[in-house]
């Protein structure tokens, strides 16, 4: 039973933790700080403009989801698939996915002129926008993920006094499957539905093609469970328990090198068809436009296919590197970095480009410029304390690792 | 060995029937979800062909457009300052822009634009609050209080017509009252603004049994102003209104035809070509 891990003492903070949760607070303050410049004084603080209306935070909302696709994943491939022996993870891929979409959300709070009125999607419908469809599947999604790990919350010690809520945990797990397969189909929906959020802007040549969904939801898909792995390395080292063996982590790290690779084949035919065969001359200007402004090519071979793709792609498997933990983690932080980089590629860059609409040859509007100010680094800087902090909350006061044969729901 | 040959015909009948049954329950369903009542494709497609489309060109009693003379356009920039103090817009950031041109030969030539209220608006589509949406009359409006201030509607427009309200304004405008005064109230902060074809003049004017277009009052501040009577505003589901029959007589061009947004906005080119 669950109980087992409900005795545990948990150890008194040393300095050391002491210091991290210090570094954890610097890094709060200045993004409260700065969240609170921007309720004052409007989205003003920021660098965006009518040119290029969207910027860093939504680069970090993108990333956030993609990063946390590995809590359906690898949901779906124990509770759908029946693959038991990787339930030792899903808890910790739960808490993960849960930390990168409540990220995501509190990035989407700042963002929006109106924080006030962030309840109108679910109110006021427009099936027919693809951001409207985003705003209702991540809000599912992330009730679909705490009712997963309630359980998790609710055998911590703290519970112990209200013995029915053990009942209630305990039925919980009972429609774990069923919760699986509805965050399968949701996360597959919106997580490929922020791709088309950009695919389907036929007044911007470079974003307008159907590839955009495909591209977003099997990088997401490959990525987030190597974080999920990564984190538990990380947690393996800090805390110096083995909680989840080598050889499951190992398994996620090759599943998602070869995910990579079925990315990289997408990628690979959507940059032939789109810049190469089937070259249309808008696409043509918008990229002559971004080479002679930007270094986007070499930051799309560097940051998205060298950093993002090849570099975790040797690291996950050939079995020379794949071998050591090391490598696995640092395989899959350049996956993350590869993912951050390209949602910042496409949404940047894209915006970069001005669209042109009049009849003469002499205006057009001035090429975007973007640079990500004080503030909004400031948000993001609070936004990595926000994910530094539920990690060590989540670690020292959470189960996050079942012991033993405890579970078998 | 008969007895072998039995089975296997046995099964192949079974499997026969299995396949066969299966083949017509998928042409059935896929019938049924393609054109028939259980497809969403069929009932968004009836909606978008019938409804809106009937609503476009028939239905309703009014359907606004304008023209614009890229001819007779002098650059004089009265109608971005008549439609700035109007609207009580922001002074860097215009909802009606004009600026100098030229044509592929060189030859000089003045453009302008209002918000060109596509009857197939990209900005309605992806608003996740129908905050933008589409009237009976094709005007493409805003209802600021609904507004989340998401910008989708900013990256999603192919005229670059949607402004955002990035900070609380300053007080003043310093075309008021030169060019006019402000009939609407000011956005606030944190939500995207655009052009209305001055709806609230249309409105009260049709009310009061006037018609927009012909009586000044009815009309956009950009049409009355303009000293050249570069711009012509009407109803283009009238007939014999006066757009109708400027249509009918000058060639136009709209912006970016081949994205299929159907703006009511018409240019007339100058007279030496594009």
């Amino acid at each position: 039973m669950a109980t087992s891990t409900l005795r545990q003492k948990y150890p008194s903070i040393s300095p050391g933790l002491l210091a991290w949760l210090g570094f954890i607070a610097v890094l709060l303050t200045i993004g409260l700080a700065a969240a609170f410049e921007v309720f004052r004084r409007g989205l003003v603080v920021t660098n965006m403009s009518d040119l290029v209306p969207w910027g860093l935070w939504i680069t970090i909302d993108l990333s956030a989801i993609a990063l946390g696709a590995g809590a359906f994943t690898l949901s779906a491939v124990v509770y759908l698939f029946g693959l038991k022996k990787f339930q030792s993870i899903v808890r910790l891929a739960v808490y993960v996915g849960f930390i990168g979409y409540t990220t995501a959300l509190l990035t989407l709070i700042m963002d929006i002129g109106r924080p006030d009125r962030f309840w109108h999607p679910w109110v006021y419908w427009n099936i027919h926008s693809v951001l409207w469809e985003i705003t209702w599947c991540i809000t599912i999604y992330l009730t679909i993920m705490i009712l997963e790990f309630a359980p998790v919350v609710l055998e911590a010690k703290f519970f112990d006094r209200w013995p029915w809520l053990r009942q209630v945990a305990h039925s919980m797990h009972k429609i774990a499957p069923v919760l699986a397969l509805l965050g399968l189909l949701i996360s597959l929906l919106h997580q490929s539905s922020l791709g088309a959020t950009y695919g389907i802007i036929k007044s911007r040549p470079i974003w307008f093609k159907p590839s955009m969904p495909i591209m977003f939801i099997l990088s997401a898909v490959a990525v987030g469970p190597a974080l999920t792995m990564a984190v538990a390395f990380v947690l393996e080292w800090i805390t110096g328990k083995r909680a989840i063996s080598h050889d499951i982590l190992r398994i996620i790290a090759r599943a998602s090198g070869l995910t990579l690779l079925v990315y990289a084949y997408i990628r690979f035919w959507d940059l032939a068809a789109v810049s190469y065969y089937g070259r249309t001359p808008a696409v043509s200007e918008a990229l002559h436009a971004l080479n002679s402004q930007t270094p986007y090519t070499f930051g799309f071979w560097v940051g998205e296919m060298i950093i993002g793709i090849l570099i975790p792609v040797l690291m996950f498997l050939l079995p020379r590197y794949n071998q050591r933990p090391v490598n696995l983690v640092l395989g899959a932080f350049c996956a993350m970095l590869g993912i951050i980089f390209n949602r910042w590629n496409v949404t940047v860059t894209g915006l970069f480009v001005p669209v042109n609409f009049s009849p003469g040859t002499l205006y057009r509007l001035p090429a975007g410029e973007y640079l990500p100010g004080l503030v909004e680094w400031s948000i993001a800087v609070g936004i990595i304390g926000y994910i530094m902090l539920m990690l060590t909350l989540g670690v020292r006061y959470l189960p996050l690792f079942p012991k033993g044969e405890a579970h078998k729901f | 060995m008969p007895k072998k040959t039995k089975i296997k015909l046995e099964l192949s009948r079974r499997d026969f029937l299995t396949v066969a049954a299966a083949a017509a329950g998928s042409v059935v369903a896929a019938q049924a979800l393609t054109v028939g009542p259980l497809s969403p494709f069929s009932l968004l497609k009836q909606n978008q062909i019938q409804g809106e489309a009937g609503q476009k060109h028939g239905d309703s009693k009014y359907r606004w457009g304008m023209i614009i003379n890229l001819d007779k356009c002098i650059g004089c920039e009265y109608c971005l300052r008549a439609c700035s103090a109007t609207n009580d817009v922001a002074s860097d950031r215009p909802w009606n822009i004009v600026v100098a041109e030229q044509n592929s030969s060189g030859y000089p030539f003045f453009f302008s634009r209002p918000c060109l209220h596509c009857q197939e608006a990209p900005c309605v589509e992806v608003c996740p609050v129908k905050a933008t949406y589409r009237r009976e009359d094709g005007l493409i409006v805003m209802d600021y209080d609904r507004c989340i201030g998401c910008r989708y509607c900013e990256v999603a427009c192919p005229y670059d017509a949607r402004r955002f309200n990035w900070e609380e304004r300053a007080k003043g405008n310093e075309f008021i009252p030169t060019w006019g005064i402000a009939e609407v109230p000011r956005r606030p902060r944190g939500v995207v603004e655009k052009c209305t074809f001055c709806i609230h003049r249309i409105d009260d004017g049709l009310k009061q049994g006037l018609m927009p277009g012909e009586h000044p009052e009815a009309t956009p501040a950009c049409v009355n102003i303009c000293p050249v009577g570069a711009r012509i505003f009407g109803n283009l589901n009238d007939p014999n209104s006066r757009i109708s029959h400027e249509l009918q007589a000058n060639a136009t061009i709209r912006l970016r035809e081949e994205l299929g947004t159907e703006p009511v906005v018409y240019y007339i080119p100058p007279k030496e070509g594009l």
